[in-house]
């Protein structure tokens, strides 16, 4: 399965919206109502699926579902 | 010193672990203090720790403490976005405690620089820059006066600005002992009989990670197993998993952090796990709710935890940590929230917090101060050797909340049988997973959005509900009804709330100008704010 299709269904599953629903543009935190807590279970599952170890300083750059799949697609 | 006992801390994944005995630890401890000397910190100084959980942080906070300067322990930047924000926090509170030293990293620098924060980028000290440092002679070893303060805690003030809670020797090490005999309570014996170890992943620049873990474990020589919060927020079954495994285990956390293990964690995935060995599962820094326990206890009573294993408490930085504990050890226990009672998150039952710890008196007191007896609802109050020396240098402050000794809590409960029970707050403060949240930093941010903050005002509280716990709820004056305008300005609001206090906000009504409820002097109620919205007053625009 292709790796931006993974990180949006983990993306549906944390913010606990349809994956149609999901837009690049969305801010986790104000559109998806991601916290703190929330975002670090974002970045735990998404490490275990797609077999990556996201550094602290790549983290505290995502903010919106974007940064993500740019991050995902890059690595 | 207990030298078959020892700190092992977690990497950032939960995986490996670094292990110092207590005697390593006090070697390590001395060479921090004497880079730190090296490095031109003198006795008094405040040192500001700004690092993850590591030895880096132990290493610095305790170094300082040995040569009698003053740690102070500082929350990280959340989030790259909030990077202004953050700095002018930090600016804050350099300028308020008077320090010159900040314990960090090259990138906080580098940010400070970016930003025009010059204080900060001037204190910043990198762990790898005092490592680097030729060492002098050792440093001498230190004797303190009980009465000597002996570090500082940040706290949220009322007026923007954080407080810094100075602590003595005294208090810090009373409320350790406090703690265990809370803890052990009522076995009795000799407490080392009881407990062996303690799992945090708690912060450390947290009242309840700090004195109620770290100071806790150095004063009774119990194994300390420290893993860092994104740990535990990531993944939270390795803090059961790391409970499972070092025997007979006292562990600390806010309601939300057993709520999230309900939502997160499966009994499968904790196979040979065995929690029958979590002698106490401390349970405080904001409201506990009876079915967060209740469905715990039920989802890993399989694993063996025993629901018996949760002890309430309620503390503050004030008070170093411990106010009250449970003592009794039979679980959760809730009674109504008396009739009538006002400044409430909207509970119905609320939980026994248990007795004033060792050496503390509890009274509840009226608003003209005077005391009231049990069952009847009114401002904590509490005296004991714990309770804090004062705010560094803020004696207004210190004399709104120390009078005569007793510390003025600015939270609501009453007293039955000699046991605390907290039913709300009189202090506009928000209190989300565990974490202190003043009402004006969201009403701030949001104001920056609107424009407003003149004549069309915002008012920010929280709202409890059910297992969620408490959620902020902004209510915002609007001049445009227009909703497409709304919508943009709820977004904007959202996004930079979200991005400068990585909160997200459980709702936010749009009002005419006038709706909320102010004193003569223009002050927001917020108190009365709330009331009105949980009995639908207020009128929504959008």
């Amino acid at each position: 399965m292709e790796k931006e299709q993974i990180a949006l269904e983990v993306i549906g599953q944390v913010s606990g919206r349809q994956i149609i629903s999901l837009k690049p543009e969305q801010e986790l935190v104000a559109d998806l109502g991601i916290d703190s807590p929330k975002g670090l279970q974002l970045l735990a599952e998404l490490e275990d699926r797609l077999k990556l170890e996201i550094s602290d300083e790549d983290a505290a750059h995502m903010n919106k579902v974007s940064d993500i799949l740019e991050y995902v697609r890059q690595h | 010193m207990h030298p078959a006992r020892g700190i092992g801390i977690f990497d950032s994944r939960g995986k490996t672990v670094q292990w110092r005995t207590y005697p390593e630890l006090l070697d390590g401890v001395r060479r921090s203090a004497a880079r730190l000397a090296a490095v031109g910190v003198r006795p008094g100084d405040r040192v500001l720790v700004c690092q993850p959980t590591s030895w880096g942080w132990v290493d610095a906070w305790c170094g300082a403490l040995w040569l009698k300067a003053l740690p102070v322990g500082l929350a990280p930047m959340g989030n790259m976005a909030a990077a202004e924000s953050y700095l002018e926090k930090v600016e804050g509170v350099l300028e308020r405690i008077s320090a010159s030293w900040l314990i960090s990293d090259a990138a906080l620098r580098h940010e400070a620089r970016k930003h025009g924060a010059h204080r900060t980028a001037k204190a910043v000290r990198t762990l790898e820059e005092l490592a680097a440092l030729p060492l002098n002679a050792p440093v001498v070893e230190p004797h303190a006066d009980a009465e000597e303060i002996a570090f500082l805690q940040l706290t949220s003030g009322s007026t923007g600005r954080q407080r810094a809670v100075m602590l003595t020797h005294r208090a810090a090490i009373h409320n350790t002992q406090a703690l265990d005999d809370g803890a052990c309570a009522p076995h009795g014996g000799h407490t080392q009989a009881r407990i062996e170890s303690v799992v945090n992943w708690l912060p450390l620049y947290h009242d309840m990670g700090l004195v109620g873990t770290l100071l806790y474990c150095f004063a009774h020589g119990y194994d300390f197993w420290l893993m860092r919060p994104e740990t535990f927020l990531g993944r939270p079954r390795l803090w059961l998993a790391a409970l499972g495994a070092h025997g007979r285990a006292l562990a600390s956390a806010p309601n939300f952090a057993f709520q999230q293990c309900v939502e997160r964690v499966e009994p499968s995935e904790l196979v040979g796990v065995d929690l029958s060995n979590w002698l106490g599962a401390m349970d405080g820094a904001e409201m506990i709710r009876p079915e967060t326990c209740a469905a715990f206890s039920s989802k890993f009573a399989v694993c063996g935890f025993r629901a018996e294993a949760f002890r309430p408490c309620y503390g503050m930085a004030e008070a170093s940590l411990a106010v009250t504990i449970d003592r009794q050890g039979k679980g959760v226990r809730t009674r109504p929230v008396p009739q009538g009672v006002g400044g409430g998150l909207d509970l119905r039952e609320t939980v026994c917090t248990g007795a004033p710890v060792l050496d503390t008196q509890v009274r509840i007191v009226a608003p003209d101060g005077a005391p009231l007896p049990e069952g009847r609802v009114g401002q904590v109050c509490a005296k004991s050797p714990s309770v804090f020396a004062g705010y560094y240098q803020d004696a207004e402050a210190t004399a709104e909340s120390l009078q005569n000794g007793w510390l003025s809590t600015g939270d609501l409960g009453f007293l039955t049988d000699g046991e605390l029970y907290i039913t709300g707050r009189t202090k506009d403060l928000l209190i989300i997973h565990g974490h202190n949240v003043m009402p004006h930093e969201l009403e701030w941010q949001a104001e920056s959005v609107t424009g407003g903050g003149g004549t069309a005002r915002c008012g920010a509280f929280s709202i409890a509900k059910g297992t969620a716990g408490e959620q902020a709820v902004l209510v915002v004056e609007v001049e445009s009804r227009d909703s497409e305008a709304l919508r943009t300005l709820d977004h904007g609001i959202r996004s930079r709330i979200g991005q400068t206090l990585g909160l997200p906000l459980a709702d936010v009504l749009f009002v005419q100008r006038g709706q909320l409820p102010k004193t003569t002097s223009g002050k927001i109620q917020r108190g009365e704010l709330r009331q009105r919205y949980l009995d639908g007053k207020l009128v929504r625009l959008a």
